[in-house]
């Protein structure tokens, strides 16, 4: 008895050191303190004439940003800059990001970045082929990170700018990018939505816009149409409204209308956006936009009351008119210049004609461009403000 | 017939021998007489009493002719001096004072015994183990010439400081009174709570040399029977020289001696301990100590407080909860910020991730060595104002603060984070009082996982953990009942306290029947019946 305990006991212990050695053989494997890492907060990706790809990255100083938030800096030390901005070129972004090293201090860190922006000659060339990188590496955030297309610009350039807003450019970038909750003014594109839009042959991709504004800032604005991972053209703001109207994206804007006098300006507060296609004798007929939005209004320069049914049904209807004309303007850009199927009207065919869409699918696009365009728009105007009228004199 | 002769011979001197060493001289045999000549007495009293100042030897001599011999003999300043001379001493003198020695011995023996004594609290010794042991114990034993016997009477004053509330154990609501280091006084206190005679105190004594009083008590018919057993059963095992304190007791009987965490339980407070006796547990008292022990002690116990079954039962619910969490925050908040900031960069949000960033940003130490380091000097402050006269603790606060806090800071030997985190993972310990000092330890464990292994090495700990405490099992009972094995009708005062009113069911875990033996017995599988 008292034997066959021992021989637990040396079991026991054989073990206990067999896995000691184990813990402390392996090192410290993966380990990574975080002051020896660069956070990167902003990356660039263009590419040069001759095929080379050139990253730019924008890392954080964590300790500078700290002194300025906090509003005090070390006594005596200058300023230290909350971020600094490195490109390097290279074969891949891979290969660029890690010969980086060689002018860059700490092992560079993708997790924290913010926002990519892919310049314009990248896109022009295709942007499939970059991308590759940033699905494969798993320090990637996917649904953190902003993309944008740089127009106008090198990504070089833009993420070098030094904004008063925010200690990082990054962050300032990607808040005017998020604002388009109010605006609807810019297409939102996070990483994940791209993977995903590259993935699917019924829908093309488009990424938000951002452009230099004077030195010290951004602004972005209107949204960069792809045709098979190559950029195909622009969409102005209203266009990228239009869009974003269709595809059930807005959130909440202002659409401005015409009166008896003066103007009015709409407040979207709700919208609802379908497509769908008809077919017809196995073949598609008719491409159908359905949107439903609800507005207040928000301000009239008129001198008007707006307290009657048929003042309301008259707004209602001249909004409606409004956005069909975004879309319908939106529609005729992506088939006629651009012949890029933006709306996903692809995946209705794949999801319910699956037959059909197999033999279609590659010509997709052309198909789309010919086809006849419906466009419903139901507006409803709920409220008025808290006024009426504008308040008079006279009474 | 010859062998057993010889084995009798070799087991007698055996004992001898071992009482020779263990009474250091005065050797007492189990069945020494009285002698019944009072000179004899005082010969063998003063033989095993030399060097004792504090013995006490009065010789009384009364009746017609001096015809009457008795001698009372004590341990001067453990009696009530006065309580011995009004019940004793006079009532004897003055009984016997004009008597004439006509009567047999025995009638005076008899008389004294009836008539004489006016106290309630009388036994009888037969030989001199007894009268040794009596008189040790504070009782004054009378000796009468002639008689081999002796009486002893319960004259004991009352010892130590009076009931006050307990340092340790706080409570907002519910009764101030703790246990004191006076045995008949604790007992009185729980008698005063239950009064039933199914509150069973059965006494005992431990400790070859200090001969310490134990006493078990229990409910009769609540408490189960196989569990009183079992607490009877590992006392009368011990077999050491002292018990100072019932944390030897605890020692001795604990299931698993190993183990980290506690599998006897220990109370001052009265109220809480009356508690614990309703819901069928054992307590064992040990005199000159206020600390009571509970068996079986559950690992749900250390987050129960009295207070929970004082209050409302949504507080009650939502301060267990809240301990539970000070108990995981005290026990992974280390680790899990060494894991953070070494492995899993990708799981903080950006900003913290700068805040982060930028507190580590100078400090020379890695995170692990700086939370070691920081932990140390807490628990080296903590030590500090547990030992350390109090006068001076205004002093050690002072430079704890400013030194731990500030300076460290300032000197960039360690970061506001971590003074941070050091800070809140003290608060929650303090929390959870009876697992401090496991948590103490296993923090350490918890900090050396995740250095080497990230997240992994913190939930590979937290799983051995967790398997050893399902594993563990308090006097039969399994640890982490009521979760596993899982008791549905014992849930109601677990992390969820329902209301007193709602409590309807006494705990059925511990009124299981078969439960396991002694440590170290073979485990046997526990069946609920239900």
């Amino acid at each position: 008895m008292k034997c066959r305990k021992d021989k637990y006991a040396v079991k026991i212990a054989i073990l206990a050191v067999l896995s000691t050695v184990l813990l402390l053989l392996t090192g410290c494997w993966s380990y990574r303190d975080l002051t020896e890492i660069n956070m990167v907060t902003a990356l660039g990706v263009d590419r040069l004439e001759d095929g080379k790809v050139l990253v730019t990255v924008q890392v954080v100083e964590p300790a500078a940003i700290q002194s300025t938030a906090s509003g005090k800096g070390k006594g005596g030390v200058t300023q230290q800059k909350p971020v600094f901005v490195e490109s390097y070129e290279g074969e891949t972004v891979f290969d660029a990001l890690t010969s980086m090293l060689s002018i860059v201090d700490k092992k560079l860190f993708l997790g924290t970045a913010q926002v990519l922006i892919l310049g314009e000659g990248l896109s022009k060339n295709g942007i499939n082929e970059v991308m590759d990188f940033f699905q494969r590496n798993h320090e990637m955030e996917y649904d953190t990170v902003d993309v944008l297309v740089a127009k106008d610009v090198t990504p070089k350039d833009l993420l070098k700018i030094e904004t008063d807003m925010d200690p990082i450019p990054a962050m300032y970038i990607k808040k005017t990018a998020e604002n388009t909750v109010s605006r609807a003014k810019v297409k939102r594109t996070m990483m994940i939505d791209l993977i995903k839009e590259m993935g699917n042959s019924g829908r093309q991709a488009v990424i938000g816009q951002v452009a230099k504004e004077g030195e010290k800032e951004v602004r972005t604005e209107g949204a960069a149409v792809f045709r098979d991972g190559k950029l195909a053209g622009w969409l102005d703001p209203y266009a990228t409204r239009g869009y974003l109207f269709a595809t059930g994206e807005v959130k909440s804007t202002i659409v401005n209308i015409p009166a008896d006098s003066g103007k009015i300006s709409m407040e979207v507060i709700r919208s609802k956006g379908k497509v769908n296609v008809v077919f017809r004798n196995g073949e598609p007929a008719l491409l159908t936009i359905q949107v439903v939005l609800e507005a207040n209004v928000g301000e009239y320069e008129g001198e008007r009351k707006l307290d009657s049914p048929d003042d309301l049904h008259r707004l209602e209807e001249t909004l409606g008119e409004e956005v069909k004309k975004e879309i319908r303007m939106t529609v005729n850009l992506a088939q006629k210049d651009y012949s890029s199927d933006i709306f996903g009207f692809g995946t209705q065919v794949h999801k319910y004609h699956p037959q059909y869409w197999k033999k279609v699918k590659d010509g997709w696009n052309d198909t789309f461009s010919k086809l006849p365009v419906d466009i419903k728009v139901d507006a409803r105007v709920t409220r008025t403000g808290f006024i009426k009228g504008q308040i008079k004199k006279d009474g | 017939m010859g062998d057993e002769g010889v084995f009798e011979k070799i087991k007698n001197s055996n004992r001898a021998a071992k009482q020779n060493i263990n009474s250091d001289g005065a050797c007492i045999d189990e069945n020494e007489p009285i002698p019944q000549a009072i000179e004899a007495v005082k010969a063998r009293l003063g033989e095993i009493f030399s060097g004792c100042s504090d013995f006490m030897y009065r010789e009384i001599v009364c009746g017609e002719n001096n015809c009457i011999k008795m001698s009372v003999a004590y341990i001067n300043g453990f009696v009530d001096k006065r309580v011995l001379n009004q019940d004793v001493v006079r009532p004897v003198l003055d009984y016997f004072s004009n008597a004439i020695l006509q009567d047999k011995r025995n009638r005076i023996y008899e008389q004294l015994k009836e008539c004489v004594v006016n106290n309630s609290d009388i036994k009888e010794a037969e030989n001199m183990r007894q009268v040794v042991d009596n008189i040790v114990s504070g009782e004054a034993l009378l000796f009468i010439d002639g008689e081999d016997r002796a009486l002893v009477i319960g004259v004991k004053a009352p010892q130590g400081r009076q009931v006050s509330e307990p340092d340790t154990e706080v409570s907002i609501r519910g009764a101030r009174e703790g246990f004191v280091e006076n045995l008949l006084t604790n007992t009185t206190l729980i008698r005063k709570r239950i009064k039933n005679p199914n509150l069973k105190l059965e006494i005992m004594q431990l400790g070859e040399q200090t001969k310490t009083d134990i006493c078990i008590c229990y409910i009769k018919g609540i408490a189960n029977e196989e569990i009183v057993k079992e607490v009877r059963d590992r006392l009368k095992k011990i077999k050491t020289d002292a018990i100072l304190d019932s944390g030897y007791i605890e020692q001795f009987i604990s299931d698993s001696r190993l183990s980290l965490f506690p599998t006897v339980g220990n109370s001052e407070k009265c109220d809480k301990l009356a508690g614990k006796l309703l819901e069928g547990r054992v307590a064992i008292f040990c005199d000159g100590t206020p600390y009571v022990l509970t068996v079986p002690y559950l690992y749900i116990e250390s987050i129960q407080a009295s207070d929970d079954y004082y209050d409302h039962a949504f507080f009650a619910t939502f301060m267990r909860l809240l301990r539970l969490l000070a108990l995981l925050v005290s026990n992974l908040l280390p680790g899990m910020y060494v894991a953070l900031v070494g492995f899993h960069h990708t799981v903080i949000p950006f900003k913290l991730m700068i805040t982060l960033a930028a507190s580590r940003q100078g400090i020379p130490f890695s995170p692990f060595t700086e939370a070691v380091l920081m932990i140390l000097a807490f628990e080296l402050l903590r030590e500090a104002g547990v030992r350390m006269p109090r006068p001076i603790g205004q002093s050690l606060s002072i430079v704890g603060a400013l030194v731990l806090g500030e300076a460290s800071v300032a000197a960039g030997i360690s970061s506001n984070l971590m003074v941070i985190i050091v800070a809140i993972t003290a608060v929650c310990s303090f929390v959870v009082p009876p697992l401090i000092r496991a948590t103490m330890l296993i923090r350490f464990v918890f900090l050396a996982a995740a250095n080497f292994l990230g997240f992994f090495g913190i939930s590979s700990v937290f799983v051995a953990v967790f398997i050893h405490l399902c594993r563990l099992r308090s006097f039969g009972i399994p640890y982490m009942a009521p979760f596993s094995p899982l008791t549905a009708s014992d849930l109601k005062d677990s992390l969820v306290v329902v209301p007193i009113w709602a409590m309807v069911t006494r705990p059925r875990i511990l009124r299981q029947e078969n439960v396991k033996g002694a440590a170290g017995v073979k485990r046997q599988e526990v069946r609920l019946k239900r």
